[in-house]
């Protein structure tokens, strides 16, 4: 008997501590239409100007004033960087960290996208010549000045050789050449590139290092080279020109830096920036950390995904942060379509035939691409932090073809595009003008939640058409194997980062002979033109717009592949996600931009 | 003498067993179907010349045997090679091991300073009130997954801001003095020690109990009794140090868990440990990283079992005479 009443005495406690969890945990169904005009109501700064002092050619921040001092902590999810060597950037979080140390030529305009100068006090166009004018009295951390001598050694003895990562090399070469440079004094040189290529002032923003430190190690060779700078480096010994310099590196902790008190950019009372005594980057492991480290006050700015946004938005009144919405991402989700038709080695065809008619039949890809229902992906899988997408180029990119509009999903659209393909739906089952049954395969890597759910959902969506979809998650690397080397699969969804500044970056996607032509992949050296018109269309355009050098002759035909690409369906596009970041309201200057994000002005920004 | 004999025997039967290891692991990683180039391939800007250099430079033309083969060369030499990032291994290694160390060498210290008094304690007040109550709480220490209880831990700093939310210093940590920078690491410490103290005390107390459980039952106890000698004595000069055998193969097994038994823990409080280095080599199949930690582990692991076998031989009179 005594047993019996601990027994149930303990049972009903577990209970009740078990429910008082339960109502806890389920988080509050709260699906935000996240709607916030945020970025068009900060006032922006105008452009930063050349000021010259005593022979010092400053550039002047035209930000508001702030005070000196303080610390910014903020995150980096991984684990920390590999190098600081930025010509050996591999991984976003590296060439951040060595962003930080050294400037390039040019940058980009955090609002308009276009190319202005940085190191470089004017770059001069005429023709094929880029004529860079650099500043004059601007100093290495070791109080060298810097010169037209380490712009020659950056680009002739580094990027051109393809040391460090060699695909500085590929982005600098116009037609597999690459552009001469001179030296024209000591603070002028000269690329001359072999014919006008609109992509190669970007390519300007390359760092430019201090040749007295880097040669020693660059003239030992290759390997040598690439080994140098590791992060286990003694800070004491970097030679930076950057607006910050390193202080401290922890393994898998953190990385310190410490504002360089010798940098060219000036305030409006020209006072030396940056404001920050030191900026701390915290590395984590993953988002989850992450998030913990924001709430316990460690850091100072979060990026928010999907669920969170909700929460932190009702908290935010409260709360000492402010939450931003920096528009859509560059990140972009699709349904990708195969449309080959070639055979193998052994003469079997990748893609069966009767599918082949399907994939190949622009209506059945139209219908498709009715039948998917995007608002109601953004809805359930990004907890309404996303944009539906229509067009090839991502959401904030400056090309973006603002005439495509999209459209709601239609059924009745599709299942008229479907008879007039000549399918037949019959009991509800899809069957093609042979009788054959609409079945298909669709891939998606298996681990990312978001892909694996987008695919479920077009599974549903398609099935109401009558047809049957395989979904198949499998291991990422298998995926990338079958798009770009065996070519067996039928519809995939996949996700691509895009450049929202330069369209020609998407070359190998979409020109014939690309090395990620995913929905009609030849193998290399194919010699047989069996382009589609509108493919040949597409390889006149991004030949095309790489010659044109100014935006307003390249839009145009940007956005006719756009509109290409909406009107043939080789891949339809499902969704972009919206970023979201919230920041601490003791954090000032920050001017967040869709292009930039939120904290790019490292050197304006200050605590108060 | 024949105990350096017996010693260098046990040394050299460690090199076919650090060629099996390594041949199977390097053949696993390099059959699985992950591609280290996969993200690579998938961006648009990579052109096919940067894809076929990274190719030569990770070695990934070259049939797997040949890979083996200069891994094993060079592994020899001493020289543990390159992570694919370009970083040195043996550098890579060395910045997280003496944290690993750190935590692991405090948790058994602990473990083993309260659960083999623990363990006796039980075993000679057995079936009272104070072995249930020790058995209960064993029992939750064993139920509880580490992983799930490291998050439960975290999610307490987080709201109470008493403890630091993963990590092992502050951001500051090189502005304190001396006793600073002990109560920032103290601080950081108490709750990974917690979580693997906690599982692995239940363990050891548990097995304590039994080892000496059954030598209690044994003859020579009750005779040692009936002898009149006090139950103190019966217990510390008789029945311990017959019970405490097991236990010295488990601290050879411990040895072997101080570079790699603390991962999933680490992973959870981002321990700037082993524990992440490895997990996210394996996860980019970093060849050189996961393997120089294999071998690592291997070695840890032939070390503590010899450990083991010596401190046996020194404890216990029996095995040295059967040698």
């Amino acid at each position: 008997m005594k047993r019996f009443i601990t027994t149930i005495i303990v049972i009903s406690i577990a209970g009740l501590v078990l429910v008082a969890c339960i109502k806890r945990d389920v988080p509050e169904k709260v699906s935000v239409k996240f709607k916030t005009p945020d970025l068009e109501e900060i006032i922006y700064p105008a452009d930063e100007k050349n000021v010259t002092i005593d022979g010092v050619d400053y550039l002047q921040s035209q930000a508001p004033c702030g005070k000196f001092g303080g610390e910014l902590v903020i995150s980096t999810i991984g684990e920390g960087p590999k190098t600081f060597n930025p010509c050996n950037t591999k991984d976003a979080t590296s060439s951040t960290m060595a962003g930080m140390m050294y400037d390039g030529l040019v940058t980009t305009n955090p609002r308009t996208g276009r190319v202005m100068p940085l190191l470089a006090k004017s770059v001069e166009i005429s023709g094929n010549d880029y004529i860079v004018n650099l500043r004059q009295g601007v100093k290495w951390t070791d109080g060298t000045l810097i010169t037209a001598d380490d712009v020659m050694y950056t680009y002739k003895e580094i990027v051109f050789k393809g040391y460090g990562n060699p695909s500085a090399m590929d982005a600098m070469k116009v037609d597999g050449q690459l552009p001469d440079l001179v030296k024209l004094d000591n603070y002028t040189v000269k690329f001359t590139t072999s014919k006008p290529f609109a992509p190669f002032l970007r390519q300007l923003s390359y760092p430019i290092v201090p040749k007295h430190y880097f040669k020693p190690y660059s003239d030992k060779g290759e390997s040598v080279f690439n080994a140098f700078l590791t992060p286990d480096t003694n800070p004491k010994e970097i030679v930076s020109g950057g607006a910050f310099k390193l202080k401290e590196y922890v393994a898998a902790q953190r990385v310190v830096f410490e504002r360089n008190p010798d940098y060219y950019k000036i305030n409006l009372k020209n006072e030396k920036l940056p404001y920050l005594n030191k900026l701390v980057y915290l590395i984590v492991g993953d988002s989850n950390n992450e998030i913990l480290k924001f709430e316990a006050k460690e850091i100072d700015a979060l990026a928010l995904r999907g669920s969170n946004v909700a929460r932190y938005k009702l908290k935010e009144a409260a709360s000492d942060y402010i939450i931003y919405n920096l528009g859509p991402d560059t990140g972009t989700l699709f349904l990708v379509i195969n449309l080959n038709s070639r055979r193998d080695k052994n003469c079997k065809p990748y893609v069966e035939p009767k599918k082949q008619c399907w994939f190949l039949n622009r209506d059945f890809r139209a219908a498709i691409d009715w039948a998917i229902d995007r608002e109601s992906m953004v809805r359930n899988i990004a907890s309404g932090v996303a944009e539906p997408l229509f067009t090839a180029e991502s959401l904030n990119s400056i090309y973006l073809n603002k005439y495509i509009k999209g459209h709601p999903c239609d059924l009745d659209v599709a299942q008229k595009s479907l008879e007039k393909a000549g399918f037949v739906l019959k009991n509800g089952i899809l069957y093609d003008s042979c009788g054959n049954r609409v079945e298909f395969d669709l891939y998606t890597n298996a681990g990312n939640l978001e892909r694996e759910a987008l695919g479920v959902m077009v599974k549903q969506d398609l099935e109401n058409l009558g047809m049957k979809v395989n979904f198949k998650p499998v291991e990422f690397n298998s995926l990338v194997n079958k798009l770009t080397n065996t070519h067996d699969w039928d519809m995939a969804i996949m996700g691509l980062t895009g450049s929202p500044l330069e369209p020609h970056d998407g070359k190998n996607v979409w020109t014939s002979s690309g090395s990620l032509h995913m929905f009609n992949q030849r193998p290399a050296g194919y010699a047989i033109d069996d382009r589609f018109d509108w493919e040949k269309e597409l390889d006149k355009i991004f030949s095309e717009g790489a010659l044109k050098l100014t935006y307003e002759e390249r839009k145009p035909l940007y956005d006719r592949y756009q509109t290409i690409i909406y009107n043939q369906k080789p891949i339809i596009y499902l969704y972009s996600p919206i970023r979201i970041t919230a920041v601490r309201k003791k954090v000032k200057n920050v001017f967040p931009t869709s292009l930039s994000g939120l904290l790019y002005n490292l050197d304006e920004i200050y605590i108060q | 003498m024949d105990f350096f004999k017996y010693i260098t025997k046990r040394i050299l039967q460690v090199i076919p067993l650090l060629i099996i290891v390594s041949l199977i692991s390097f053949f696993i990683i390099r059959l699985s179907p992950v591609d280290p180039l996969a993200e690579l391939r998938l961006n648009p800007s990579i052109s096919q010349e940067t894809l076929d250099k990274e190719i030569k430079r990770l070695n990934l033309d070259k049939p797997i045997y040949i890979q083996y083969i200069s891994w094993a060369k060079s592994f020899i030499k001493g020289d543990l090679g390159y992570t694919s990032a370009g970083e040195k291994v043996a550098v890579k290694l060395k910045e997280r091991i003496p944290n690993t160390l750190l935590l692991t060498a405090i948790v058994i210290f602990m473990t083993w300073l309260v659960g083999i008094p623990l363990g006796i304690l039980s075993a000679i007040k057995k079936e009272t009130a104070v072995d249930r109550m020790l058995t209960v709480i064993s029992s939750v220490g064993m139920a509880i997954p580490s992983f799930f209880f490291a998050i439960l831990l975290l999610l307490f700093a987080v709201k109470t801001g008493w403890f630091p939310a993963g990590g092992l210093t502050s951001y500051n940590f090189n502005e304190f003095g001396f006793w600073g920078k002990f109560i920032d690491i103290s601080k950081h410490l108490v709750l990974p020690v917690v979580v693997l103290f906690t599982i692995s005390l239940s363990g050891l107390q548990r097995q304590m109990r039994a080892n000496m459980l059954e030598v209690m039952d044994s003859d020579y106890i009750k005779f040692a009794r009936a002898k009149g000698i006090s139950e103190w004595k019966v217990i510390f000069k008789h029945a311990l140090r017959n019970a405490i055998n097991p236990m010295i193969t488990l601290l050879g097994f411990e040895f072997a868990g101080l570079l790699s038994g603390a991962a999933l823990t680490e992973y959870v409080f981002q321990y700037p440990g082993l524990g992440r280095l490895i997990l996210e080599a394996v996860m980019k199949s970093d060849i050189n990283l996961v393997m120089a930690s294999l071998m690592m582990g291997t070695i840890m692991l032939i070390l503590g079992n010899l450990l083991a076998d010596i401190l046996l031989m020194i404890a216990d009179p029996r095995i040295r005479g059967a040698r």
